[in-house]
């Protein structure tokens, strides 16, 4: 064996290595087991030293593992196995391997010792972080940068759920999940990735189902995650893994969003509180003022910078020392409270107004919870009312005390179980009694006269006894001997069901009798009075009820006793009548109210006038107008006929007018006619002329003689206003009109309508009804239109009590517009029709209203006229 | 004196028309009278003609009381085209009616020349050829 190259290649060995021989006689070794071997055994192997010693010097309880193991080797095998040496132990790796020589014959055995304890104490630490981190009780898990879920932990798992992806080992990535850039999850990881370094960030992750209790209701509970991602850098400063830590913070969530509730709560009560909250801080700044005291501000003045606005400083707050009052709670600590007056000035629509306000300022320190401040709460409440009230209240008694003075009322107090009694300083006034004097029952009755003396007395002890109040007009004599009437009133004062004190006031009425003595007098001299005017007076109350009545109007009401009872009991029919109305229109307008009234039994009329008295009463002044009121009524008839008399007189004077007009015009023009004629007769010689001249004075004269009887036929109309009336029917008398108009009719072919239903007759004059009809039925012949059949429909019927008689042609019609103010004026003819003579209409008119009728036309040219003829109701 | 060329008698009377003329003539005012039953028809005379001066009148006697126009219609229509005609036309009221209201009435008419009432007198007549 070469021995010289082994110990090279034994010497080359990082490990510590020793070589021996088949006899267990130990060879040789290289440095590293040799200084191994120095320094865990403490001895040195020399070559032919048994292997024995070396399990000796370190460690005998492995010989026998050993000195086996070494016989293996011997025999031939390979093996390596683990020892551990020494205490703390140190683990090895023991491996031997045979040695041959040339001829394949066993010499030795090689073994190396390889210290693995550095190997093992690093797998253990692996093992045990990661159990550590398996076992954390925060989520953890590890993602490539680019997101790919790596590692995860228990906790993780919970938290993902056992369906998750990356819980089963799938291949999973973050940024491809969309619930996770809802939750916030991606933006972390992104900004992990970004700043390269740690993030942290509160995420609402998922929702929790929660059974309640007995009840068959799921409730989702949402779950909060406080997420914290961070990168690990790898070697060249790129990011190797990022990791995620969620820890579950939904209770403390939870009680930070339910504190938060309740600031907001509180924020809000404090807001609305109706009293003034002023929080300052431990320096006098206001740091929150809620609504109430805001408006106080703003009604103050004061708001112009409330933020800004240090108490201590403040000349104002100094001025009615609120400083002295903040500075009291801040050092000792206590709740102060103090009602203050303010006065200042406020602008009120331009004007400068002086305000006094009441306020009660209650402060008191409190702890800032959080950052352990003082500070202090001022309550502010605005007492100017209440103040205001008390004031009133004050100002009211004092006003009863004056009363008391005025009213001449003095109080007294029988004392039951002393038989003490009493008197108030104004009881003595009244008895003119020095204040205070000493007082018995006895001598207060004494003052009394003798009569009211009994009466009082009588009513002590029913009072006494069966605790009756009392309240009586009696009379006393003062200390100085004037005579008073009072009144004496007294209550008795139950304890425990028994009487324990009689109590009452007396008062002073001597002027009030005076008075009312004068006011009787005053009264029956009224009563004098209003008995000897010649007027109904009296007097009721707002109810009816008559509390006085005068001779004259107790006459007028003619009814026993009506004093002291209800007018409308007595009466019965004015309930609800005018009367009645009037009472209440007086009570309600507090003014005077006249009114006229008619009592129809006695067939009388009354004149009436209310007046309301301050007393709420009413005064009734009544005077029968029966006389002027039946004057006035035939003043009226009168007046009526007087003003139907005038009417027609301006009637007749119209027609005079309108006839003047027409001997104007149309007797005049055949009159100038003649007057020309004669002239130029007489101023011609020619036998010849004058002939013709002649010829014209007939033509002349036989006109005029057409006029004139045109005339007569009208003014013997105008004669004729009594003429005699008898019933006609409208169907006999227009077939008479036929008759007469036969060939006309006949020749013009007319259609005759009739409609006389409705009214089939009428009173009226025989000749006027006949003309009437011949006129229109004439009119519709005469102004018939070529080309068609002519039609005339007559038609009567009743209109508010009157006849109307209708006629409607289907002629050639007239204009309107143009002729209408003329149609039915005398000589007016508006068609080029040589019968036109102007005068059918104006008679027809003419008759109509003589007998208090009127007659109108309606008209459209080319279709047709129609008459409208009303007669006067009969 | 110099004649009057053209008289035109708007009257509903052939009687008056007839007398009108012969006193007329009688006094040489006129060589050319002509004579309407309507006051329509001169209207329409004169529409047709204002701007043939011979055409037109020199004077117009217009009777006021006339069927179908009468003589207050005639001055209304008259006084819108009286600006139109080539030549001053005088009109002269002849009426019979001596009412004063009437008279008033025609007077609001400034263009009318004169209110004559009938019958015609030959001193009228001669004033009209002043």
């Amino acid at each position: 064996m070469n021995n010289a190259l082994l110990n090279q290649v034994v010497e080359a060995f990082p490990d510590a290595v020793a070589v021996f021989d088949t006899d267990l006689r130990f060879v040789s070794c290289n440095r590293v087991f040799a200084a191994d071997h120095i320094r865990y055994l403490g001895t040195e192997m020399k070559p032919g030293d048994s292997m024995y010693k070396l399990c000796e010097a370190c460690c005998p309880e492995l010989l026998q593992q050993s000195l086996y193991n070494w016989e293996r080797a011997i025999a031939g095998e390979r093996l390596t196995f683990a020892v551990a040496v020494g205490e703390p132990p140190v683990h090895f790796q023991i491996s031997l391997s045979p040695l041959f020589n040339e001829q394949q014959v066993q010499e030795a055995v090689i073994m190396v010792c390889r210290n693995i304890q550095p190997e093992l104490d690093a797998r253990e630490n692996e093992r045990f972080f990661r159990s550590v981190l398996e076992n954390l009780p925060v989520g953890l898990q590890q993602f490539s940068p680019d997101g790919w879920s790596r590692d995860i932990n228990e906790m993780q798992r919970q938290i993902l759920g056992e369906t998750h992806p990356a819980v089963n080992n799938l291949p999973y990535n973050v940024h491809e999940d969309p619930i996770n850039r809802r939750s916030g999850l991606n933006e972390l990881l992104g900004e992990v990735v970004r700043r390269k370094a740690p993030v942290k960030k509160e995420m609402l992750l998922k929702y929790k189902e929660e059974k309640e209790e007995g009840q068959d209701v799921t409730r989702l509970v949402p779950l909060y995650y406080e997420g914290t991602g961070f990168p690990v850098m790898g070697m060249n400063g790129e990011i190797a893994y990022l990791f995620l830590i969620l820890s579950e913070i939904t209770e403390k969530k939870l009680a930070q969003i339910s504190l938060e509730k309740s600031e907001r709560l509180l924020y809000n009560i404090v807001e609305n509180l109706p009293v003034g909250y002023i929080q300052f801080d431990n320096f006098g700044f206001i740091h929150r003022v809620n609504q109430t005291q805001r408006r106080f501000f703003a009604h103050s003045g004061l708001e112009e910078q409330p933020e800004a606005y240090n108490m201590i400083s403040d000349p104002f707050a100094r001025l009615f020392d609120m400083e002295e009052l903040f500075m009291q709670v801040l050092q000792k600590g206590k709740m102060m409270r103090a009602e203050k007056k303010l006065e200042f000035e406020m602008d009120i629509a331009g004007g400068k107004m002086n305000r006094e306000v009441f306020l009660d300022v209650t402060m008191f320190p409190v702890e800032d919870p959080v950052d352990k401040d003082q500070i202090v709460v001022a309550l502010v409440n605005d007492i100017t009312e209440k103040k205001r009230q008390e004031l009133e209240n004050a100002k009211a008694q004092e006003f009863l005390l004056q009363t008391g003075e005025t009213g001449k009322i003095g109080g007294w107090e029988y004392d039951m179980t002393t038989g003490l009694l009493r008197w108030s300083a104004q009881t003595y006034k009244i008895h003119e009694l020095p204040p205070f004097a000493t007082i018995t029952l006895e001598k207060a009755l004494s003052f009394y006269t003798h009569e009211s003396r009994k009466k009082v007395s009588q009513a002590v002890n029913a009072c006494i006894e069966r605790g009756k109040a009392f309240d009586l007009p009696v009379s006393l004599n003062t200390a100085r001997n004037n005579l008073l009437q009072v009144r004496a009133i007294g209550k008795p004062e139950y304890r425990n069901g028994r009487i324990v004190r009689l109590y009452g006031v007396i008062q002073d009425v001597t002027e009030q009798f005076k008075i009312r003595d004068q006011l009787t007098r005053n009264t029956e001299l009224m009563r004098l009075f209003f008995d000897t005017i010649d007027m109904g007076y009296a007097v009721m109350d707002k109810d009816g009820k008559v509390n006085f009545i005068n001779r004259k109007a107790q006459e007028i009401v003619d009814h026993g006793k009506v004093i002291g009872k209800n007018i409308f009991e007595v009466f019965p029919m004015l309930e609800g009548s005018t009367f009645h109305a009037r009472v209440r229109q007086c009570m309600q307008l507090q003014a005077p109210v006249s009114f006229s009234y008619y009592l129809p039994a006695p067939d009388k009329w009354y004149e009436f006038l209310l007046a309301p008295m301050q007393d709420g009463n009413i005064s009734i002044f009544t005077r029968n107008i029966t006389d002027s009121k039946k004057m006035q009524r035939e003043l009226r008839k009168a007046n009526d006929q007087l003003s139907s008399l005038n009417k027609y007189l301006v009637n007749q004077n119209k027609q005079l007018e309108d006839f003047a007009h027409i001997t104007s015009h149309n007797l005049r023009a055949p009159i100038a006619n003649l007057k020309a004629l004669m002239q130029i007769m007489n101023e011609t010689d020619s036998e010849e002329e004058k002939e013709l001249y002649n010829s014209m004075f007939q033509e002349v004269i036989r006109n005029i003689d057409e006029t004139l009887n045109d005339l007569i036929e009208i003014v013997q109309i105008r004669k004729d206003l009594n003429v005699e009336r008898e019933r006609l029917s409208f169907e006999e008398r227009l077939q008479k009109v036929k008759d007469i108009l036969f060939v006309d009719i006949e020749t013009s072919g007319i259609e005759v309508i009739t409609d006389f239903g409705e009214a089939p007759d009428i009173v009226y004059p025989r000749i006027y009804l006949d003309s009437l009809l011949q006129n229109l039925l004439t009119n519709a012949i005469k102004y018939r239109r070529p080309g068609i059949r002519p039609s005339m429909r007559f038609r009567s019927r009743l209109e508010d009590g009157a006849v109307v008689l209708t006629a409607e042609d289907n002629g050639i019609g007239i204009d309107m517009e143009r002729y209408g103010a003329k149609l039915f004026g005398f000589r007016k003819t508006f068609h080029k029709n040589k019968d036109a003579k102007g005068i059918g209409l104006y008679i027809t008119k003419s008759q109509i209203e003589a007998m208090g009728g009127s007659i109108q036309a309606e008209s459209h040219i080319g279709t047709g006229t129609k008459f409208i003829i009303t007669f006067s109701p009969e | 004196m110099k004649p009057l060329h053209s008289i035109f008698i708007v009257d509903d009377d052939p009687i008056h028309q007839q007398i009108t003329q012969i006193m007329l003539d009688r006094l040489s005012i006129s060589n050319d009278v002509t004579k309407f039953s309507d006051a329509q028809d001169v209207l329409e005379h004169l529409r047709t003609h204002t701007n043939d001066a011979a055409a037109l009148p020199d004077v117009i006697l217009l009777d006021l009381n006339m069927p179908i126009m009468d003589g207050w219609e005639f001055l209304e229509a008259f006084s819108l085209l009286r600006p139109q005609l080539c030549k001053d036309i005088k009109v002269y009221v002849l009426t019979s009616s001596i009412d004063d209201t009437d008279k008033e009435r025609v007077n609001k008419f400034d263009f009318v020349a004169g209110y004559l009432t009938k019958p015609l007198t030959n001193d009228v007549i001669m004033k009209l050829g002043r």
